[in-house]
Formats: structure tokens, sequence, C-alpha cells
């Protein structure tokens, strides 16, 4: 690598965001609200204002998103980058999953996770540019934010499903998670299943790109995100075999899947406290 | 001239049922009541309901709501062949914006024995489509609007939210379970009554099979033919179990039915697809313990009750604020009702002046055409056309108010005073003022200000 592109990227890299960004984070901001007053106050209307702003919000963030593409920085350029497209496809899948399943209730946790995400991604140091990013590179890291991006939203979906089915078998019908949900066990559990059903090849292929980028940049298998990435991989592909030969499902899916997205969460983290340090 | 609105009859809150049913009517008995009250002269207009819950006449009376309240208890007790000294204590009777809001209330589920139900609304369209041309302008509005309150009441708050019995709040958490219930389908163990209102309910929300199993299988058959279900053997049990979703029990068993190891297998073989069982037994059916077995939702009548009772409690408070509503439209309505009580005189007095005016005009314009008249002429019999208007139309007032008897003459004064907006004390305290226009009240004196502008 020359120390022209070097520089060049460097700069790419402190691209400022667009107004878009801002008017992005501000609506998924007032989403959260809108979907937190929703879920305490029981109003519909908020619920319906919430689903709107955030649909609004994933619109610009996609605007910024494309802007800095024009800029040429992509979004698998760094960290920073990969972590903000995370949360806009996010953002975006869960809105695709309302349209036909009655899961706004889940917005509660989706909307402030996409808003701290993208909060995150702004705050965390411009950092160094991933060495060694070839084409291969790239393409591990959009498969392996998209694949993530979806296991997010198949946890929320099972956070919600095991708060609900708490309150159902202890029959308390006056908890918040049961009183303003309308979002029956079913079709949470579905969801989730087809999210995680969905994922995981793409995830599979993400970690197949992963191992043979690593190797061809021959910095060796000893990174202690490594272990993480594979346990991740692991815990979904188990779900998936158990629930399709044992018929695992409900709170023991759920389970499986607050695990295989756990590890994953722990692979992000690692990255981005060593591209800030 | 609209009389007074009057509402006459018993409800739960007077009467026990043994009292309601003397005073019930079927609902081809209620044209003829409705008839019959017509025929009275001192109804004009009427309409009958009569629930289970209620028996009520809501109209319109010709002059008195007393005279016409009596004659709704001459009604009962000749339509009804009823003992007036059973009934009549427990009658209650309101009068004006009183019996406005009692329908409203009604009409709104805020009267009903279960807080926000949603019969008592299409009971009332019903009464009133029975009542046919004995509904009249001042009846029909008024129930329209009981209407409109009903709806608004219905959307504005949330006395209508929550399952208030125990197979709804079923059905409700069927729902919770499942979502959508088509396609899913119900076993009913046992055939007990309280599980055949359950299983309607089911039905009615959508689900696709209803299957019946009980230790008799004559009365599994006759369970089934009347839930419109099918019927089958008790010693498969445990496949049925692998193959509902729901399953409501009441058998008059003295030992639990639902066993843990039984639960266990189906569950196992159902491949911990969700099983909800609802326990309306007493004693119950389910071992409590198999709630906790994966996948099973376990709900006996205590904890349907229990919501029910939370639900009613939720019902309570929405209330207060349909009580609002109700006031508030309440309000309205006797603003329009008191319009309609004007709007008679109104127009009277304005077809009289229009025809005063254009009698008069006539004349002038006759008197003109006649003769060639200068510019001068003309004027002197617009201002003379002005004047004689004047005192055509002050002449019958002026004449009312001089013989009116003492007491009358200043009530019709002031009457013509503030219909006027006349400032009558400048013309009390009027030394100079001249003899005549002295005598004359002070009420008519705008008439010397036209001719003085026309001056």
């Amino acid at each position: 690598m020359t120390v022209e592109p070097a520089t060049t990227s460097e700069r790419l890299l402190s691209v400022p965001p667009s107004a878009a960004f801002w008017i992005a984070i501000a609506l998924y901001g007032c989403a959260t609200i809108a979907y937190l007053l929703s879920f305490v106050a029981g109003k519909a209307r908020a619920g319906q204002a919430a689903r709107l702003l955030l649909l609004a919000g994933v619109i610009a963030h996609s605007v910024d998103i494309g802007w800095r593409g024009v800029e040429h920085v992509h979004p698998a350029a760094s960290v920073r980058e990969a972590l903000g497209f995370l949360a806009f496809v996010a953002a975006g899948g869960f809105l695709a999953a309302t349209w036909r399943y009655k899961v706004d209730l889940a917005g509660v946790v989706a909307a402030p996770a996409t808003l701290a995400t993208l909060a995150v991604a702004r705050l965390s140091p411009v950092g160094v540019q991933q060495e060694g990013l070839n084409s291969l590179g790239r393409i591990h890291i959009m498969l392996a934010v998209t694949g993530v991006a979806m296991f997010a939203i198949a946890t929320v979906l099972s956070l919600l499903y095991k708060l609900e089915e708490r309150s159902l078998k202890a029959k308390r019908f006056d908890a918040l998670t049961f009183k303003h949900s309308r979002t029956p066990l079913e079709s949470l559990d579905q969801l989730s299943h087809r999210l995680v059903l969905a994922g995981f090849p793409i995830f599979t292929v993400a970690v197949i790109t992963g191992v043979i980028w690593v190797g061809q940049r021959g910095t060796g298998f000893g990174r202690p995100e490594y272990p993480f990435a594979i346990a991740s991989w692991l815990a979904f592909a188990t779900l998936l075999i158990m629930r399709l030969v044992y018929g695992w499902r409900g709170r023991r899916s759920a389970n499986l899947t607050l695990v295989g997205f756990g590890a994953s969460v722990a692979v992000l983290v690692i990255y981005l406290l060593r591209r800030s340090l | 001239m609209t009389g007074p609105l009057f509402v006459v009859g018993l409800s739960w809150r007077t009467a026990p049922v043994a009292v309601r049913e003397t005073l019930a009517f079927r609902d081809e008995e209620l044209a003829a009541a409705v008839e019959s009250l017509r025929a009275s002269p001192d109804v004009a207009e009427a309409v009958l309901i009569s629930t289970c819950n209620r028996v009520e006449v809501y109209g319109v009376a010709r002059g008195d709501a007393d005279a016409a309240a009596a004659a709704v208890r001459a009604m009962f007790a000749r339509q009804r062949g009823a003992d007036p000294a059973v009934f009549a204590p427990a009658l209650y009777a309101h009068a004006g914006d009183g019996a406005v809001r009692h329908v409203f209330q009604v009409a709104s589920a805020l009267d009903s024995l279960v807080l926000g139900e949603a019969q008592i609304l299409g009971q009332l369209k019903h009464a009133r489509a029975s009542a046919g041309g004995a509904v009249g302008p001042v009846l029909g509005r008024w129930l329209e609007r009981a209407f409109g309150v009903a709806k608004r009441v219905r959307t504005e708050t949330t006395i209508a939210r929550g399952a208030a019995n125990v197979s709804s709040v079923a059905v409700e958490l069927a729902v919770r379970v499942f979502g959508e219930l088509g396609g899913k389908g119900v076993l009913v163990v046992g055939a007990g009554k309280m599980s055949t209102l359950a299983a309607r309910h089911l039905r009615n929300a959508g689900v696709a099979e209803l299957v019946v199993t009980n230790r008799s299988p004559e009365r599994a058959t006759k369970l089934a033919d009347d839930i419109d279900g099918v019927a089958r053997p008790w010693d498969r049990l445990e496949d049925l179990l692998v193959a509902a979703d729901v399953v409501v029990s009441s058998t008059g068993a003295r030992e639990p039915v639902l066993t843990v190891p039984l639960l266990k297998k189906v569950a196992k073989a159902r491949r911990w697809r969700p099983l909800m069982i609802i326990d309306i037994a007493v004693p119950r059916d389910a071992d409590p313990k198999i709630g906790k077995i994966e996948g099973v939702y376990l709900f006996d009548i205590d904890d349907l009750e229990k919501v029910v009772a939370a639900n009613l409690a939720e019902r309570a408070k929405a209330a207060e604020d349909a009580h609002k509503i109700v006031d508030a439209e309440a309000a309205q309505f006797a603003q329009w009702l008191h319009g309609q009580r004007v709007v008679p005189t109104i127009r009277a007095l304005r077809d009289h002046f229009t025809k005063v005016a254009d009698a008069e005009a006539q004349k002038v314009i006759e008197q003109l055409r006649r003769k060639e008249a200068t510019p001068d002429q003309r004027d002197e019999a617009v201002r003379r056309l002005a004047t004689l208007l004047v005192n055509k139309l002050l002449h019958q007032p002026q004449v009312a108010l001089k013989e009116a008897a003492p007491g009358e003459a200043e009530r019709l004064a002031e009457a013509a005073a503030r219909l006027h907006k006349l400032d009558v004390a400048a013309f009390h305290d009027e030394p100079d003022a001249a003899p005549e226009a002295a005598a004359v009240v002070a009420a008519v004196e705008p008439g010397a200000g036209a001719k003085a502008g026309a001056r």
C-alpha cells in the first residue's frame, strides 16, 4: 500500500456526516420516545406515529449512507461505518417485519437499540482503516453485518417472547409486557425463527469469507474475537438443528438466540475496542 | 310547540327480576304498546324498550310530563295486566334534562349491569325500529344523538375494553398465545354447561375445529351437535390432546383428569407446540403442576374471574370520562331542543312582518305608477311608507302592552325592551318629553326615533 492512498483514506474516514445523518439520529430518537409512550401509556396512536418516525429515520439514514458512498466512504470501510450500517439494516428489517406481523411492541427495544448503535458508531474514534481491505474483506464485513442485524431483530423478538411468556405462565396479566403487547406468542416465536433461518446462511458465508480473508492477510487465527464468532455460529446452528430434529421452540429457541447474538456482539465490541485504542 | 321529554320505567337497579318479568314485552308486542301510548292525549312521541334488564318508555309529552308519565303507567297496567302495586314502587320517572341524560347513559351502557356492554345499543335501535311512526322529529333526533353519544363513549373512552365475562377472557387469552384462531382446534373435555359457553365463544372467534370428548359418549354426541362439533371417544384423550391447540375442560370428575405424566407425554408428542388449557371445572380437572410443563399454559376458573374483575374495575374508571361526554352532549342537546321551541315563533314573526311590508310597499308602488311624481313627491312617499310600516307593526304590541293586566304588563314591557335592546331608563328620566310621547309606553319609542332620522 502506497502512502498516497493511505492519506486519502484517512481523509475519507474523517468525512463528516451529512445533515441527513443528524436528521436520522433525531428521528430515531423521536421514534424511541413514541414507542416508549405507546408501551407505558398504551396509546395506540403513539405506536403508529413511532412506526412512521422510524421509517422516516431509516430513509434519512439511507440518504446519509448513499451520500457517504458518493464520497467514497464504503459501509465496510471502518468499524464506525459498519456499525452505522448494522443499525440501518436492523431498523429497516424491523420495519419490514412489522408489515406482516403484529410485533410493533418490539419497537420499544428496536428503536433505542438502533439509536444506541448509531451513537456508538458516531462516538467511536475514527481509528485507522482496516488493514488489507480488499473486495473479499468488504464482502465479509457486509455479510457479517447483515447477518448480525437479522440476528439482532430475532433477539429483540426472543426477548419479548421470554417476557411475555413469563407473565403468561405466572398469570401476571397486569404486567406491562402483557397488557400493552398485542403480539401473540406464536408470531414472536415464528418470526424470530424465520429471521434466524434467513440470517444463518448469510452469516455462514461471512464466517467462511472471514476465514479466507484472514488466511490471505496471514495475520493468524489467534485473535480473541474469533472464538466468539465461532461460538455465535455454533449457537445458531444448534438452534436450527434442534428445532428441525427435536422440535425445540419457544423459550429454548429464545435462549439460544440470546446466546448466539451475545457472542456476535462480543465480536463487534472487541473489534471496536481494538480499532479505537 | 315541543312538550317536555320524559322517561318512565324500571331497570335492574330498581327492580328484581321477579318484578321486571311482569312488565317485559316480547318483540311482537312492542308496536301495539307504543300505539296505545300514542292514543293517549298526553303523549306526542314514544318508544318502548324491553330487555331482560330494563323496561322503559322514552317520549315527548304533549303538555305536562307528569301526565305523560301517568299515561305510561296506565299503559303498563293495561297491556301487561300487572298489578300496579307490584311494579309501581320500582318505577322511576325523569323529565327534561334528566331524561336526556338518562337515555344517553343507557345507550352508552353506563346504566348497564355489565358496564360498557355492547348489546344495549342494538336493543335500542331495535326498539326504535319497532316504534315506527311513534318516533317523531324530536324523539328521533334524541335517539339519534343517543346513538352518537354511545359511539363517542366507545371510541373515546376505554369503557368497552377488556373481556367482561369468563368465556371472553378465555378467547382473549387464546388470541394472546396463538394470534389468529382460524385453523386452530379446540378440544372440549367433559360436557358441562360452562364448557358449552366457552366453546361457542371460541367458535365465534373463528376456531376451525371443535372436538368433544366425554366419559359418556351419548352426552358427548349431544354437546357436539349443540355446538356444531364432532364427538370422539374418551379413551383417545391423549391423541386428542396432542392434536388440539386449546382445551376447555369441565368434567364432573373428583380426581384430576389432566395429570402431569399425561401432559408431559402430550407436550413431547406435540414437540412443545403451545397448548392452552382452560380448566373451568370445580373440583379442578387439571393438576396445577401441569402449568409448569414447557409449552403448556394452564388457566383455572379463578384466573379467568380475576381478569374479569380487573377489566370491570378498569371500565368503572373509564365510566368517569364517559359521564363527562354524556353531560356535554346532554347540554348540547338541551340547546338544540330549546332552539326547536322558539323556531316556530321566529318563523311566524318573520312571516307577519313580511306580509305587512309587502302590502304597504305594493300600495306605494301603485300610487307612484298612477301619476307622474316629482322627485320630491317620491321622497315623501318613501318616508310615508317607513312611518306607515312602523305604525302598523307597532300597533298590536302597543295595544297588548296598554291593555295587559298589571304584573303581566311589566313582564311584557321588560320582554319588549330585551328583545329590542332598548334603553328604557333614558325615557323614564326625560321630564321635557311631549305629553303624548310620555303617555306612550317607552318600549315603542324607537318609532319616533325612526321618524326623526328620516327627516
